[in-house]
């Protein structure tokens, strides 16, 4: 490739400042946001998990199917990099996820991590002022560290990430960040229901109907918690447009690769 | 009283140490052997949060209101005022499902000129509103006052959200009978498998074709009369192992 990092990375940022005015949606913004992790960084996934009200951490997007199994399996198991992340506030980097020093400190992860593809992991966490909110979790199908140049693009975007959290509702006081990260959780949830309801109406699963979602979110400019919701009170009928034509994924706004 | 876990003890995975200490305030409350109640969850809200009194609201609709527990007079007589005057931070429009967080009511006076003055006459200085909510369901209130003004902070607001959530399930389960049955706990396992049990409500309330609300009454009911995880009976319904049938309740 020709650009550097640092192009490719000002080229992302141009971009998702775009996504910031007008027509704002958070989980585009960060689903958006994890893919072009894996684009600029040459990674093979990328994950976002934010801490709930009760301290829980919660997957809001993963720019791969198996880095949602990892992510949740990583909740569920209570153990991994990005759950160490959250907890110190320190990046975890593991360059190689069969090193024995890995294996020793999470053997339900690295086992879980490696047979979904992954070889490497870094999860680095996500700072709101002296509050650590969730973190964001790269991964690697080939052993490697974590270039320095390719570290400091990566907490660029974490930092946008938490801006984009904050955009939502504009908010000075620290005491809204809790009500800021349940109204991001919740709109997760209505983006959970939505899917199950068109994976029952298309007799597809839940992943696929996803993938429908957001593509007549990007195709028509609907912004996809705005969509969910209408999908939900029965406003948008995606079933009928899926059946009259079948949905590109092509990117409404696409990087030049 | 039933054990911390409760019924959904056998997948509830991590449950944070902010939910196992809100559940033992709200244990704290009630009579050993009753079945909780939404007056215990608003009784250790006003006693943990360091508010004044509490109370709850149910909501249908966005529109029909009923009040549901109050912890005393005041928080009574806030909901009653917000329901005559359609004004009030719990009676507002919760956008987007966020917490609305009035640290001085009289500086609300012009927002909510018919409910404020009658609001501070009544001894509320603060209010704080939050929804009880699960994405698209929204099926209630939890508003603390206080006596003072001033804000709520952080590590309260966290708590209240995790009120506001028990009491959310409370309200669910309530509705389809298993609050009052033995056994029955609050501490639940949704949080290692929350986008199931999501995707399973959506799928659930297409095959009853019923709204979301009563779709999730009903995988809760479901897991319950179980024994199973509600994750472990959502992931059943995601994987199609499982169908709510709308003539037999749940049919494998």
């Amino acid at each position: 490739m020709a650009a550097t990092v640092d192009e490719r990375l000002a080229q992302t940022f141009v971009e998702l400042a775009d996504t910031l005015v007008g027509g704002f949606d958070l989980m585009e913004f960060l689903h958006m946001l994890t893919e072009r992790c894996v684009e600029l960084l040459d990674l093979e996934a990328a994950g976002l998990l934010l801490a709930d009200s009760r301290g829980t951490l919660q997957l809001v997007a993963a720019s791969t199917e198996q880095a949602r199994v990892v992510e949740l399996f990583q909740i569920q198991s209570d153990e991994g990099p990005c759950l160490d992340a959250y907890r110190t506030g320190q990046p975890v980097i593991v360059p190689d996820l069969t090193a024995s020093q890995a294996t020793a400190r999470w053997p339900m992860f690295t086992g879980a991590a490696r047979e979904m593809g992954f070889a490497a992991v870094h999860a680095i966490p996500m700072r709101l002022r002296d509050q650590i909110i969730g973190t964001l979790n790269l991964f690697g199908s080939a052993p490697h560290g974590l270039d320095p140049a390719v570290a400091r693009a990566a907490q660029a975007l974490v930092d946008v990430a938490t801006i984009g959290i904050l955009q939502e509702r504009a908010t000075r006081e620290h005491e809204l960040v809790a009500g800021q990260l349940q109204v991001a959780l919740n709109s997760r949830v209505i983006i959970e229901q939505a899917k199950g309801i068109l994976a029952e109406r298309m007799r597809v699963t839940p992943d696929q109907a996803f993938i429908v979602l957001r593509a007549y979110s990007r195709n028509h400019n609907h912004p996809l918690t705005q969509l969910a919701a209408d999908v939900i009170s029965g406003t948008t009928d995606l079933v009928a447009v899926s059946r009259a034509k079948p949905q590109p994924t092509a990117r409404r706004k696409q990087a030049d690769r | 009283m039933c054990r911390p876990g409760g019924w959904l003890g056998k997948d509830s995975g991590v449950v944070s140490d902010r939910a196992v200490k809100v559940w033992a305030w709200i244990a704290a409350e009630h009579d050993g052997g009753a079945p909780v109640s939404m007056a215990a969850v608003c009784s250790a809200a006003a006693r943990r949060l360091g508010v004044d009194g509490v109370s709850v609201m149910a909501v249908s609709d966005g529109l029909a209101r009923e009040p549901l527990s109050a912890s005393d007079e005041v928080s009574a007589r806030l909901e009653e005022l917000q329901f005559t005057t359609g004004e009030g931070p719990s009676a507002d429009d919760f956008r987007l499902g966020a917490p609305v967080l009035v640290p001085d009511l009289e500086s609300a006076a012009a927002r909510w000129p018919g409910f404020v003055p009658e609001a501070v006459a009544a001894g509320a200085r603060a209010m704080f509103a939050v929804p009880l909510q699960a994405g698209a369901i929204r099926v209630g209130v939890l508003t603390l006052y206080r006596a003072l003004p001033g804000p709520l902070s952080a590590g309260d607001l966290a708590d209240a959200l995790v009120f506001a959530d028990f009491a959310l399930q409370l309200l669910l389960d309530a509705s389809s009978g298993i609050s009052g049955q033995a056994g029955y706990g609050l501490l639940n396992g949704l949080s290692d498998s929350q986008a199931a049990v999501y995707q399973a409500t959506g799928m659930i309330s297409v095959q009853l074709g019923v709204s979301l609300e009563e779709a999730l009454v009903r995988l809760r009911a479901h897991a319950f009369a179980d024994s199973a995880g509600i994750g472990q009976v959502a992931s059943d319904v995601v994987a199609r192992r499982l169908r709510f049938d709308p003539d037999a309740g749940a049919d494998a």
